[in-house]
């Protein structure tokens, strides 16, 4: 048998500018919404509708956002978030903290609507960078490109170790004290640490500096909190847990003897609830408001009719209207796209605002 | 009829093909059933299954007929040779032996896919997955004879008549 069999079908993505937007969520705080058998989804920008963004990654236009699975270290979670009560779908339950090996006794997946909840700080990932800084040489400084729809503040933490609450606290801080920077409103802003401020990567260890796999403490953290750090100026970082932030939290690595930083996870911080930040692929075709059906690059890949608004889980790829989902989950239990396992379909409704 | 409730998707996909057909790929529906194609594959080339260069290219037209079940998309389209050709993936019979086409299928992939896949096929035979038993020893065996057949298959008979 030739083995023709192609992971990608169908890959192309189209990277147009958005021109359409979900509204801005309702003044009420996110949280009440969050119900069980519900995923949320978070808009990176919610209010660019008046500004068109330039610096719009390819495949990161709208990161999705899901409750990351129970760590090893079981964290007590708030009542919203359990929501693996269901009998009726066996698949639905943690056990032990995983997905169950049995097999399903039917290609039967639960099919879940996301809920938007908003994210008013959004440091781009593929953006962090270490610069040497020129009036201290030795030392690099951290910088990144970020989009803020309120004013707030950013922390850089060396070694940060993420406690309850998502407090996290410097564990080398007598070596390299956390620096906080306000800031203003705005998209596709620059920043750059303070000179002076910076690593002098000589000071420590490699073993402490690159790191394989997760850890904690991370050797960096960039905070980014959608208020402005409070009165105590820099002490906004220690105060973290009531405001709403999100935190990314990065590795650095050696290239050619430099030091370069990787992004190993980003989460957000949200009316006391931890979301880790993923993406989504495929998504950013379907979200450009015209919906032209007759673009392939984001119809529903069964259909070809429909516009794609459903991810399948937990591969993340969007590829279906809701409709052939629904048909899909009763015919197979595997991704059109990428034939793993299919745990569970999400709908994003992105464009049924009340603009619409 | 058979062409009445025609869903959606062939009808895109059958637009597409016509209007923008994939290099050395053919397809088109019959009239009087629409999930019945007549596909002409041109044998790639550097390939045994290539035409021959007399001033023009002649011959290495591989025929097919590809039809696309009830159940299409979720089920895959059943594809055949129908024009004799010498390849350890393909029986007399005209049958295909090819992942997406049985077990790896999936609605993602589309009749211009799986065309597509079967082309390469041509391009890469793989006797060490046979349909055919006598033409995968063949090629174990011998492959530059076995190679030699299939030049001398695509002249004799994909003339594309």
């Amino acid at each position: 048998m030739g083995n023709f069999s192609s992971s990608n079908v169908n890959s192309r993505r189209r990277h147009g500018n958005r021109r359409s937007h979900p509204p801005p969520p309702p003044p009420a705080p996110p949280q009440p919404e969050i119900t069980a058998n519900r995923y949320v989804f978070a808009a990176a920008t919610p209010y660019p509708s008046q500004y068109p963004n330039p610096n719009t990654p390819p495949y990161y236009q709208y990161p999705g956002y899901y409750p990351p699975p129970p760590r090893a270290m079981p964290v007590p979670l708030p009542a919203p978030y359990d929501h693996h009560h269901r009998v009726d779908h066996p698949a639905a339950h943690w056990v032990g903290g995983r997905y169950p090996m049995m097999p399903q006794p039917a290609p039967y997946v639960e099919h879940q609507k996301a809920v938007t909840i908003r994210n008013d700080v959004n440091l781009k990932k593929e953006s962090l960078r270490l610069e040497p800084d020129e009036e201290n040489p030795g030392r690099y400084l951290v910088a990144f490109t970020f989009d803020a729809t309120v004013a707030g503040s950013i922390t850089i933490i060396f070694f940060a170790k993420e406690g309850e609450d998502c407090v996290l606290t410097p564990t080398k801080a007598d070596l390299l004290p956390p620096v906080t920077v306000n800031f203003q409103q705005g998209l596709g802003q620059k920043f750059r640490q303070p000179s002076g401020t910076g690593i002098d990567f000589t000071l420590f260890e490699e073993k402490e500096l690159v790191t394989e796999a997760e850890v904690d403490p991370y050797p960096l953290a960039v905070k980014a909190e959608a208020s402005p750090a409070n009165q105590n100026g820099t002490e906004g970082n220690q105060a973290s847990g009531a405001m709403n932030s999100q935190i990314t939290q990065a590795v650095f690595e050696k290239e050619k003897g430099e030091y370069q930083v990787r992004v190993m996870k980003q989460f957000l911080w949200v009316g006391g609830m931890r979301y880790e930040l993923q993406e989504i692929y495929g998504i950013g075709n379907s979200v450009d408001g015209d919906v032209d059906a007759n673009d392939p690059g984001k119809e529903c890949v069964i259909c070809l009719s429909e516009p794609r608004d459903t991810t399948v889980l937990p591969c993340r790829h969007m590829c279906m209207c809701s409709g052939c989902a629904k048909v899909l989950r009763f015919q197979t239990n595997r991704c059109p796209i990428c034939r793993q396992p299919v745990d569970r379909l999400l709908e994003i409704k992105v464009n049924d605002g009340p603009d619409e | 009829m058979a062409n009445s409730n025609l869903p959606r998707r062939i009808i895109k996909e059958t637009q597409r093909l016509l209007s923008e057909p994939a290099p050395g790929i053919s397809a088109s529906p019959s009239e009087d059933n629409m999930r019945y194609f007549n596909v002409m594959i041109l044998g790639p080339t550097q390939s045994p299954y290539e035409g021959t260069f007399v001033q023009l290219l002649i011959g290495g037209v591989f025929k097919l007929e590809l039809f696309l079940p009830e159940e299409y998309p979720m089920a895959a389209p059943k594809v055949r040779f129908l024009t004799k050709i010498y390849h350890p993936n393909i029986d007399k019979l005209g049958r295909i032996c090819l992942d997406i086409l049985k077990d790896k299928w999936s609605p993602a992939l589309q009749i211009r896919t799986v065309l597509l896949s079967i082309q390469a096929l041509l391009s890469a035979p793989n006797p060490d997955d046979p349909l055919s038993e006598n033409i995968a020893k063949h090629w174990k065996t011998n492959e530059a004879e076995a190679v030699e057949t299939a030049k001398e298959w695509t002249r004799l008979y994909a003339s594309g008549a």
